[in-house]
């Protein structure tokens, strides 16, 4: 793998001159602190842009702790992100624990937006560009109608501002206790703001000329937006709290969730190893069967659809494993649906598994690899071995269950023995179902599809 | 897997006992571990996180480090940062990944950082010993899994071309990897297809080494659909 140079991410440094803004900088991009440091200073001397983009910074970067809070439930190992998305599918069964309280769905700003992942930032950034350009425009001589432009600017902030309270308070669920639908409250806002305006301008004018009003609304307006500036640090700041906090409460669901599944699974398993202690072969089952289970959890691939041939391979092997006591490894190789013939390979290979466990001798290894062509599934195992051609022909297990439903199929079989094991190999050609019978072996089986065959009981 | 790889065994031991270092945050397989190798392997240093890990094998020099996958300390990364911080070793120093899952992604990531094989943590001290050695001999240690993840990532059609090209599994490399996913020993790979076991070895060689470099669009797809790049 080609790990890309790893950058530490931007935070802000506890060891700091003023606010460890230029530590965290200089950490970040891997630059000496004091070239940084003195190219923060120069740029303040040049027209003040330092000084803003260090006030910049120190709103906007988090410090060392606050973000360490924040990543502490990102994914150390590649295990934890399977752990840490919640099975979208399934029910909380952590719920009891905790997970009360939690008015909406822990889906956060940046799951809501999955394309825009910075939307704050982008928005603050967007505005600031805004005013560097329309104050660019005027240094060149054109003429912006800054008054108009400054109220407009003062509403918009005011309604962002405005917007992003609510937004949070609805999320968070503190202001939410006459939670009607999503639709529903917002309708009540929007009603309610429009008759609070629609009430004070009545009043307004009342008393005086439209213009009056206009002036009056402005006015006050921009006094509105002029607190809102001031106060949008502190805004900042608690919104950062909040989130903090929420991400706090989501980890905390999920290792609820993750408790409860250890708790239905893996503790129970263990009472019962402890409770069949002397009894090898439950024990060897059990902790098969559980980390069978813990590892489908762990590991299982959210995008796959279920149901497909490898699934019900290992589901086979699961059974093997589980009525036998006897290790079945399966790997498998591409994929494709299930109908009929493929369900027959599984039968197949299900027969050829619990032989391969009831009569060799260690693990058995499955393998299913599946082309555009043909499906092949391989089914080895480390027994004594046996001769093929000596089977009784009564035997009906190897003969029907194994040979016969593959050639009924269109499919072949074919069994190798030697004392180092046995390994039974199962083709299915997928395109047209008319397949040559019993033909081919896949070029280097020693005996044929033909000769019936079954290992002694 | 517990089948893999069986074989070579006796041959391949050096006169001088195999060195190795244990890494693996959990003392008790570490110690359970040790005691399972065989008699010839000698147990130099143990470490339990990346930055232990990575100044025992400095310090000691093994031959080969047994590298569990999931380690604390370091940025995260688990075996990869012990094997970035020891990149400097790699020549000396011979790495076998050891871990208890069986996730693409961590299997393909060791490997692409240079470990020289992939076995699970449930196979026997006997099949361990054989790994060690074989690894100690400058050999890969395929496991059936590893061989099908490999057959994944390369696709199961041959190269026109032989050998040389980076993107592609020859046609013998691929008969190898499937009779290795299938469960066959070296040895027994050798057998079936009229091969040497050295020619065997020098095919999962090979492709190791195609694991490692290959720029492949699949495997690099294939990597970044799992989180890899």
């Amino acid at each position: 793998m080609t790990t890309p140079a790893f950058r530490p991410p931007l935070v802000r440094s506890s060891d700091r001159l003023i606010a460890g803004v230029c530590a965290g900088l200089a950490n970040h991009l891997g630059w000496p602190v004091r070239m940084v440091r003195i190219g923060m200073v120069v740029a303040a001397l040049a027209g003040g842009a330092g000084v803003a983009f260090y006030a910049w910074l120190w709103i906007m970067v988090p410090t060392a702790d606050e973000s360490s809070k924040l990543s502490a439930r990102q994914p150390a190992s590649p295990i934890a992100p399977a752990v840490s998305a919640p099975p979208v599918g399934e029910p909380a069964a952590g719920g009891g624990a905790v997970g009360v309280g939690i008015g909406a769905p822990p889906g956060s700003w940046r799951t809501r937006f999955p394309g825009m992942p910075y939307g704050k930032e982008i928005l603050l950034g967007a505005g600031l560009l805004l005013a560097a350009g329309i104050l660019i425009a005027r240094l060149v001589g054109l003429d912006v109608p800054l008054g108009t432009l400054i109220p407009v600017a003062a509403i918009l902030g005011g309604a962002a501002i405005a917007w992003m309270q609510l937004d949070e308070t609805r999320r968070a669920g503190l202001v939410d206790k006459t939670k009607a639908d999503q639709a529903g409250g917002w309708a009540r806002l929007a009603a309610g703001l429009a008759l609070v305006v629609a009430g004070v301008l009545l009043m307004v004018s009342g008393s005086g000329s439209w213009e009056q009003t206009w002036l009056a609304l402005l006015a006050s307006v921009a006094v509105l937006g002029g607190v809102a500036l001031v106060l949008l640090p502190w805004g900042l700041k608690f919104w950062r709290d909040l989130e903090a906090e929420r991400t706090g409460r989501a980890r905390a669901t999920e290792r609820a969730e993750i408790a409860a599944h250890l708790h239905d699974s893996v503790l129970q398993t263990l009472a019962l190893i402890q409770r069949r202690a002397g009894n090898e072969h439950d024990v060897v089952r059990l902790a098969r069967a559980q980390e069978r289970e813990l590892r489908g959890w762990l590991y299982r691939d959210p995008d796959r659809g279920a149901g497909q041939l490898s699934d019900r391979i290992k589901e086979a092997a699961a059974e093997v494993e589980d009525s036998l006591g006897h290790a079945v490894e399966v790997v498998t190789v591409g994929d494709c649906g299930m109908n009929e013939r493929t369900e027959a390979l599984v039968q197949a290979a299900r027969e050829a598994m619990l032989n391969a466990a009831r009569h060799g001798g260690g693990a058995v290894s499955v393998y299913l690899e599946v082309t555009d062509d043909a499906a092949d599934a391989f089914v080895k195992d480390r027994g004594p071995g046996f001769d093929p051609g000596s089977i009784p022909p009564d035997r009906l297990g190897v003969r029907e269950s194994i040979m016969g439903r593959m050639r009924r199929h269109g499919g072949t079989a074919a069994i190798t023995s030697s004392p180092d094991g046995t390994e039974v190999r199962l083709r299915l050609p997928l395109t047209g179902a008319a397949a040559p019978q019993g033909a081919g072996n896949n070029g280097n089986g020693t005996y044929g599809a033909d000769n019936n065959g079954e290992e002694p009981q | 897997m517990s089948n893999q790889p069986l074989g070579k065994g006796a041959e391949s031991v050096q006169s001088t006992a195999t060195r190795v270092v244990i890494v693996d945050d959990h003392a008790i397989f570490r110690s359970g571990l040790k005691a399972d190798l065989d008699p010839d392997i000698l147990v130099v240093g143990e470490a339990g996180t990346v930055e232990e890990a990575v100044a025992v094998i400095a310090a000691a020099r093994p031959d080969v480090v047994l590298l569990d996958v999931h380690l604390p300390g370091g940025l995260g990364g688990g075996g990869r940062d012990v094997l970035a911080g020891s990149a400097a070793l790699l020549g000396i120093t011979r790495f076998l990944a050891l871990s208890v899952s069986d996730a693409a992604e961590d299997v393909v990531s060791v490997i692409r950082a240079g470990a020289r094989g992939y076995v699970t943590k449930s196979i026997s001290g006997a099949e361990i010993s054989d790994a060690v050695r074989r690894v100690a001999g400058g050999d890969a240690v395929f496991s059936p899994r590893l061989a099908g993840f490999v057959l994944d990532a390369f696709g199961t059609a041959p190269a026109d071309i032989a050998d040389d090209e980076l993107d592609r599994l020859s046609a013998r490399e691929l008969e190898v990897m499937r009779l290795i996913a299938r469960g066959y020993s070296y040895k027994e790979v050798a057998k079936e297809l009229f091969i040497s076991i050295k020619t065997v070895e020098t095919h999962v060689s090979a492709v190791l080494r195609k694991l490692q470099l290959s720029s492949r669009h699949e495997l690099t797809r294939w990597a970044a659909e799992r989180r890899l790049l």
